[in-house]
């Protein structure tokens, strides 16, 4: 049982900095519950993810200088951490988005010719 | 990179990243709340929805504070958790490795603890790799003449020193004590760098007679006998009947000298007095400290050019003098038995990596799908591999934990068990060394039995393994190899440690048969010292010796009582150099020499040493007969070949204690034990203490001064100790200020004079046994394991006609290959590692082929046996089951 779960977020952890990255690059700098929201709206409500666990993401991404991030207020006059895609994090965009390709077709092809 | 150095900031920016975290979620959890508020939720329901649909806050700041932190501290708590919960998974395998790995490391470290304590530490001088003994053979004491030249001499040396024994009797306070001390030259412990906890060392000029009445003392002694009194410096202390002032202390741990004399407990100066011109009697232990910058081979070379010349001035002295360093003596002895001990260890430990090695392959073949997965999905193969190696790691952690709190046990134990022949195992401690040690082999350990099965595991393609579909029959041939090659390298270890410990066993037994030469059961000795009492006076001496002996013959439980001055195996061991009478004076150095001990009547009775020839020493043999003289006989086969050595006379060169100089041999004893349980006895001669001038303090010779006490020994008719308080009371009857020492059975001075090689055996013997076990488990593990992967395949067997006796044959022929061909590596590697067993052995040869046939025999057992449980199972197996299963 344990386990299941636990492999369950390996995968979504390698792909979330994925995600995160495109919702940046079409949608302009975000704060964190504006990527949440986004996440949840494009899932169709699937992916159901507690907030908190956004952050090791965004962490992450922001220490490899994918994306940057600067305190600012939103409309409501709040204020809020937004996030922008660097340079950096548009070249990277690119090749995991390939590699992702390469990987989900692997996988595909595996699961269907194992049935 | 870049990720690196931020992270590297944040380790020291820890406080401003937590504070900028909370309040991005501060910020976030508004956001939320102001969200809800919009859709119409009053404020507070606002705030608790925020609350939920953010998630926990606590794990999101954990989670945060995981990502800022180094990503192989991230990837090994995972690791660390998920090898953690596969090994819960499978409590029995966890089990079996970590107590194989617990022995392993456990042994290893306690063994290691006591190697690091006698053998690395170095002895607690200043400076003591600069410490040298020059000594006659390496450990043999010099004469007081050469001493001096030498040190007069030699250029190589900062300083040099000597020091003599000295048998104090300390009178002050209530009872008497019998102390072991050292007359040390002025220099010597200022050479050795240690200062005084209080007061000083000696001072220049101390050392000559008339101003040499100063002591030093140990801390024990000073704790024991003087309360720690901080005034004790400055006071008289009366020592031998003569008044000394204590100048200093010593501080607690100290010890000299360290290899032989070891238990003394003051020092005073030495004057030489009349042995300044000798160079025959040798008595002096001489150190000294290399100048900086010397070698040990120039010293050498120095000290042959001086003994070589003074060989040539005076002939027959300065023969063999060895340079050597201080440690080496210290150690010398207990350095090869030791390192045995390691490397059966370390023997253990490979044992015990082999088999949670093929352990660990028969798992990883089942874990392959989930392996092949995780690369799948993205897992570099070094993640793989390192998940691995962190759950190996994880079980090598565990066992060594186990280990380490064995080894504490073990060392307790070793400590209580050894004999007091190692040096420094006081100094046994789990140190910094030990803990370092300890890490490294767990380490390794973890690298020797996990790397092979993690590569295997990581290696192939993952599209093949998933494929497969995990049916378990297509179990890979290399793999088996391995596995194989493990088992029998197992066996190989086993064979060789049961080898080693079947020697030592032999050998201990071979000991044990030994004949002493004499009846140690039911006797009772003890030391008795007149030194500094009445009874030290010349006229009074032989008196109360006669006395005493006849008193404590009367005692009720004596059978008969004796007295010698240095007990074999026990005491001291003189030799003397003789002349026979009517024979050409040899060569100065070729004369024939013999141990030589003093004897009162009723030695030989009571020790029941028998006489061969001619008749015993009586009370009759005194100072108004003609000198008389007892022979081993070694002595009369060596000298007096062919012949009856009785009424033959010979002089002593150096005891001119005697009345006359000729003594007649009157009878020839039984060979006895003199100072080593293996050693043959050399040839050996006993006077009789009555005809002793020196023994009974009417001369004043340099010798006297050693024989100042003697040794009783008292046969009883029941067990030795239970005459023990009755004897001493007898003693005191005559004098309480008469110190008694060193009360044992002769039954006890036996059991020391072989506890060395038992101590070795006992080890030796539980780490083959642990090894036996493992190898066992191994080929037990092994088979079971092949059983039950070939289910389908014997089913198959079976149901097309293999009789059930027929399985069963094949199964175990295919375990006891592996065994066969670890067994004969095992006898190649045997009988080269045995060679190095050669000296500690005993009436056993390194190839003894009763050990070889007899370890093989039950090695192969035990094969057999652990094969046949597994192959019993196999016959068992119902083949349309064993099919259906599929």
């Amino acid at each position: 049982m344990s386990s299941k779960a636990t492999d369950r977020i390996v995968v979504l952890q390698g792909t979330l900095d994925l995600i995160i990255l495109r919702t940046l690059q079409t949608m302009g700098a975000q704060h964190a519950y504006a990527i949440a929201t986004r996440l949840q709206q494009i899932s169709g409500d699937l992916l159901h993810l507690n907030q908190g666990t956004l952050y090791p993401a965004l962490v992450r991404l922001e220490q490899q200088g994918r994306i940057k991030g600067t305190w600012a207020t939103t409309e409501s006059n709040r204020e809020a951490k937004f996030y922008s895609i660097t340079r950096a994090g548009e070249k990277a965009l690119v090749e995991e988005t390939l590699r992702w390709r390469r990987m989900s077709g692997l996988v595909d092809k595996l699961l269907s010719e194992g049935a | 990179m870049r990720r690196f150095l931020a992270r590297f900031a944040n380790l020291f920016r820890g406080r401003g990243a937590e504070r900028e975290m909370s309040r991005e979620i501060r910020s976030h959890l508004a956001l939320i709340e102001e969200d809800f508020e919009r859709r119409g939720l009053p404020p507070e329901a606002a705030q608790s929805a925020a609350r939920r649909a953010y998630g926990g806050v606590e794990l999101a700041k954990e989670l945060h504070r995981e990502a800022r932190s180094f990503a192989w501290i991230e990837h090994l708590i995972k690791d660390v958790r998920y090898g953690g919960r596969n090994l819960l998974r499978t409590p029995g395998f966890t089990a079996v490795a970590v107590i194989a790995l617990a022995l392993g490391i456990g042994a290893n470290t306690a063994i290691f603890s006591v190697v690091n304590a006698v053998l690395l530490r170095p002895l607690a001088y200043k400076d003591a790799g600069r410490l040298v003994t020059i000594l006659h053979y390496g450990t043999g004491p010099v004469a007081t003449a050469n001493y001096i030249d030498w040190r007069g001499q030699s250029r190589s040396f900062e300083a040099m020193g000597a020091a003599d024994y000295w048998a104090a009797n300390l009178t002050n306070g209530d009872v008497p004590e019998h102390l072991l001390g050292l007359k040390v030259t002025q220099n010597l412990l200022p050479m050795l760098g240690v200062r005084p906890l209080m007061g000083r060392l000696f001072a220049p000029g101390e050392d000559r007679k008339g101003s040499d009445h100063e002591a030093i003392l140990s801390y024990p002694l000073w704790q024991r006998r003087f309360d720690r009194d901080p005034n004790v410096l400055g006071k008289p202390i009366v020592l031998n009947g003569e008044a000394y002032t204590v100048v200093g202390v010593m501080p607690p741990g100290f010890k000299f000298a360290p290899f032989w004399a070891t238990h003394a407990e003051l020092w005073v100066p030495d004057a030489f007095g009349d042995t300044i011109h000798d160079r025959d009697s040798n008595h002096l232990r001489v150190f000294a400290r290399l100048k900086r910058g010397v070698t040990l081979a120039q010293a050498r070379a120095d000290m042959a050019t001086i003994t070589g010349r003074l060989e040539k001035q005076y002939p027959a002295t300065n023969r063999n003098i060895v340079v050597r360093p201080l440690k080496e003596n210290v150690v010398g002895n207990i350095e090869t038995p030791l390192l045995m001990l390691l490397g059966a260890v370390g023997f253990v430990l490979l044992i015990a990596c082999a088999n949670v090695a093929h352990m660990l392959l028969a798992r990883t073949s089942d874990r392959q799908k989930e392996m092949a997965l995780r690369v799948a999905l993205g897992a570099s193969r070094t993640r793989v591999i390192a998940q691995m190696l962190t759950e190996n790691l994880l079980l090598a952690g565990i066992g060594a934990l186990a280990g380490l709190l064995l080894a504490l046990l073990g060392t307790k134990a070793l400590i209580a068990l050894s004999p007091a022949y190692i040096p420094r195992v006081e100094m046994v401690a789990i140190d910094g060394r030990v803990v370092f040690f300890l890490l490294g082999i767990t380490v390794l350990t973890a690298a020797v039995f996990g790397l092979m099965p993690a590569m295997r595991a990581a290696a192939g393609n993952p599209s093949d393994a998933l494929k497969e579909g995990g049916r378990g029959d297509s179990d890979s041939k290399h793999r088996n190899r391995l596995r194989n090659f493990l088992v029998a390298s197992e066996f190989a270890l086993a064979f060789m440690l049961l080898i080693g410990a079947g020697l030592m066993i032999r050998s201990f037994f071979a000991l044990e048969s030994v004949d002493p030469g004499f009846n140690p059961h039911n006797v009772l000795s003890m030391v008795v010292s007149v030194a500094g009492t009445k009874e030290a006076e010349p006229h009074r001496r032989a008196i109360f010796y006669r006395e005493l002996l006849q008193k404590v013959r009367s005692l009720p439980g004596v059978n008969s009582a004796g007295a010698i001055n240095h007990l074999p195996l026990a005491g001291d061991t003189w030799g003397l150099s003789f002349s026979i009478e009517g024979r050409p004076k040899p060569r100065p150095g070729d004369e024939p020499v013999a141990v030589y001990r003093i004897v009162m009547p009723g030695y030989f009775e009571t020790m029941r040493l028998p006489l061969r020839r001619g008749r015993t020493i009586t009370g009759q043999d005194d100072a108004r007969v003609p000198d008389v003289v007892i022979i081993n006989q070694r002595a009369a086969n060596q000298f007096w070949p062919g012949e009856n050595p009785i009424g033959k006379r010979i002089t002593f060169d150096e005891d001119k204690g005697s009345a006359s100089d000729w003594v007649t041999i009157i009878g020839v004893v039984k060979n006895a034990k003199q100072e080593t349980w293996a050693a043959e006895p050399d040839p050996e001669v006993y006077l009789p203490a009555l005809q002793s001038r020196n023994f009974l303090g009417e001369d004043k010779g340099p010798i006297a001064a050693h024989m100042m006490y003697i040794t009783l020994v008292v046969r009883a008719y029941g067990k030795a100790s239970d005459v023990a308080s009755a004897v001493k009371q007898m003693v005191w009857s005559f004098d309480r200020n008469l110190p008694i020492s060193d009360v044992l059975t002769m039954d006890r001075v036996v059991s020391d004079a072989t506890a060395e090689p038992r101590f070795e055996m006992l080890l030796l013997s539980m780490f083959a046994a642990v090894a036996l076990l493992l190898a066992a488990v191994g080929i037990y593990g092994v088979m079971s394991y092949s059983v039950s992967r070939r289910t389908r395949e014997i089913g198959i067997r079976i149901s097309l006609g293999a009789s059930r006796a027929e399985v069963l044959r094949m199964v175990v022929r295919q375990g006891m290959i592996q065994a066969l061909a670890g067994t004969a590596a095992g006898v190649a590697g045997a009988l080269l590692l045995s060679q190095l067993m050669a000296k500690m052995l005993y009436g056993v040869r390194p190839t003894d082929p009763v050990t070889f046939g007899a370890v093989a025999t039950v090695l192969g057992l035990a094969a057999l046996l652990a094969a046949c449980v597994p192959a019993r199972k196999a016959t068992r197996i119902e083949p349309m089951i064993a099919l259906r299963n599929e």
